[in-house]
């Protein structure tokens, strides 16, 4: 695999870990290089003409296609192999990151001031979050196991580099690469003075707004302390100015009209039925007038047939994204008239790799995510 | 570095949430998981063994040779033992993580140990 680009936080590898991690990249490129494929075939040619013989049609949705396809042998194969692999992934970098974890936090400490850290240890961690770890992630993205905590940061810029099997770049910043090509094209003369990037982790999208627009404030808030903490350190180490600050996107304790850009990456996927809106109308209140809201998350189902829809749900129910099988049919932009936004500046969008500056080895391969614009 | 009296930190190792099972014996799917870890460890010391061949090309130190005929001292023979019991562990996680959560102790708190 082509390696993550180093910056002074990442967490060194020594060889049998650097080893480790680089057979489980390789494992699932070939889970779904290799394996994934067949359950088309399988589909087909077994699950198919036995659903027709015993129910004289086709599966007319997903969820049917999800009854007959998880006791295929098959499926269920490939299906618990690439569960393992998400485990995997995080076994491969927690022996990393254990190591370090004294230097780790000693240098996130002495981080420098570009930008800036606020934490708020009061802040009510939402039950989306604490039910189960988003991902497999042990210890999820908001637990301390040791004071001033990075962990949990360390290993998700690692993990996730792994979990893409690269495709969120080198930098870690495909979905900022993205949002702010995309926003430029969409804005060509938009010339925003603070942007807000909710839901953020570790910051690898603002970090790279922030480096292309380095006169322009940089805010990214997010529940997990310890994340916070590593994307800070990340981001003074990669020279970029990023406001960090622990809050929910449900209701954060900005100023009404403050933002010129409000926006998040596969976010709103994590959250629940309630805060969804929460966070919809969190967006218009902090929005100027003629900002703009930026929501990009996972394919919905619409326009799905019922085995794409089926294969594409995977990672609700076996990686811990509960809340994306409710998403997948909710109505964006009646999201966006409850918030406030007027019919006529609502935009259902969507951004692929397209937009990327810099060009990964998944940058041409079409996938779009779907960006729910409104603009105040 | 770390001072001597620092804490040493033990991360949590299973994550939070119910497993799915994926075949109709449990057994088969702990098989499955120590099969892919023995997969992936394999790997691992494939990599090491490739890295010591060619340091000793490189730099012409012994002679591969020797490594047959080699004898081991006590002070090693503590760290390989140390070695492969990591390496059991890691294999047989699976079977760890089904007696922590009947023990209930998988919930992914902190677990902090005393050096």
């Amino acid at each position: 695999m082509t390696p993550l680009s180093n910056h002074d936080m990442l967490a060194g590898r020594i060889h049998d870990e650097e080893s480790r991690q680089s057979f489980v990249n390789d494992f699932r490129v070939h889970l779904a290089g290799q394996v994934f494929p067949g359950n088309f075939p399988t589909y087909y040619n077994r699950v198919l003409p036995q659903f027709i013989k015993d129910k004289g049609r086709e599966p007319e949705t997903r969820h049917e296609v999800r009854r007959v396809m998880t006791h295929d042998p098959y499926y269920s194969f490939w299906s618990a192999m690439q569960r393992n692999s998400q485990e995997m992934i995080w076994d491969s970098v927690i022996d990393s990151v254990e190591r370090q974890l004294p230097e780790l936090i000693d240098k996130s400490r002495k981080a420098g001031d570009k930008g800036s850290l606020t934490l708020d240890p009061d802040l009510e961690i939402p039950k989306y979050h604490v039910a189960a770890d988003i991902h497999l992630q042990p210890g999820a993205y908001h637990s301390d196991q040791i004071e001033d905590d990075v962990a949990a940061g360390a290993m998700y810029d690692l993990g996730t580099y792994i979990y893409s099997m690269g495709g969120l770049g080198t930098g870690n910043n495909a979905l900022g690469q993205i949002t702010h090509g995309f926003y430029k094209n969409e804005f060509p003369d938009a010339k925003p003075t603070r942007v807000l990037d909710m839901g953020c982790t570790i910051g690898g999208s603002i970090t790279y707004w922030a480096q292309q627009m380095p006169d322009t404030e940089c805010h990214a808030i997010d529940v997990g302390a310890p994340v916070l903490r590593y994307g800070h350190a990340r981001a003074e180490a990669l020279g970029a100015a990023v406001h960090f600050s622990q809050q929910n996107a449900e209701k954060t304790n900005f100023e009404d009209g403050s933002f010129d850009v409000v926006m998040s990456h596969i976010l709103l996927h994590e959250t629940s039925r309630t805060a969804i809106q929460n966070v919809f109308d969190e967006s218009y209140r902090l929005l100027k007038p003629g900002g703009v809201m930026m929501h990009m998350d996972l394919p919905q189902a619409h326009g799905q047939a019922p085995l794409e829809g089926f294969l594409f749900e995977w990672e609700i129910y076996n990686n811990n994204e509960h809340f994306f099988a409710q998403l997948r049919d909710m109505d964006m932009v009646e999201l966006c008239r409850k918030a406030g936004f007027k019919d006529e500046n609502i935009h259902p969008k969507s951004a692929g790799s397209f937009w990327m500056e810099d060009q990964t080895p998944y940058a041409d391969d079409g996938f779009e995510f779907p960006i729910t614009i409104g603009i105040k | 570095m770390a001072d001597d009296d620092q804490k040493k930190i033990k991360l949590p190792r299973t994550a939070k949430g119910k497993k799915p099972q994926y075949f109709a014996d449990p057994t088969v799917d702990k098989l499955l998981s120590m099969v892919l870890t023995l997969m992936g460890e394999l790997s691992v010391t494939r990599d090491r063994l490739d890295t010591v061949e060619r340091l000793i090309e490189n730099n012409g130190l012994f002679k591969v040779d020797d490594i047959e005929h080699y004898e081991i001292p006590d002070d090693v023979n503590t760290i390989r033992t140390e070695r492969r019991g990591a390496y059991i562990a890691r294999v047989l996680k699976t079977v760890q993580d089904e007696l922590d959560s009947l023990q209930q102790k998988g919930d992914g708190k902190n677990t902090e140990l005393e050096d």
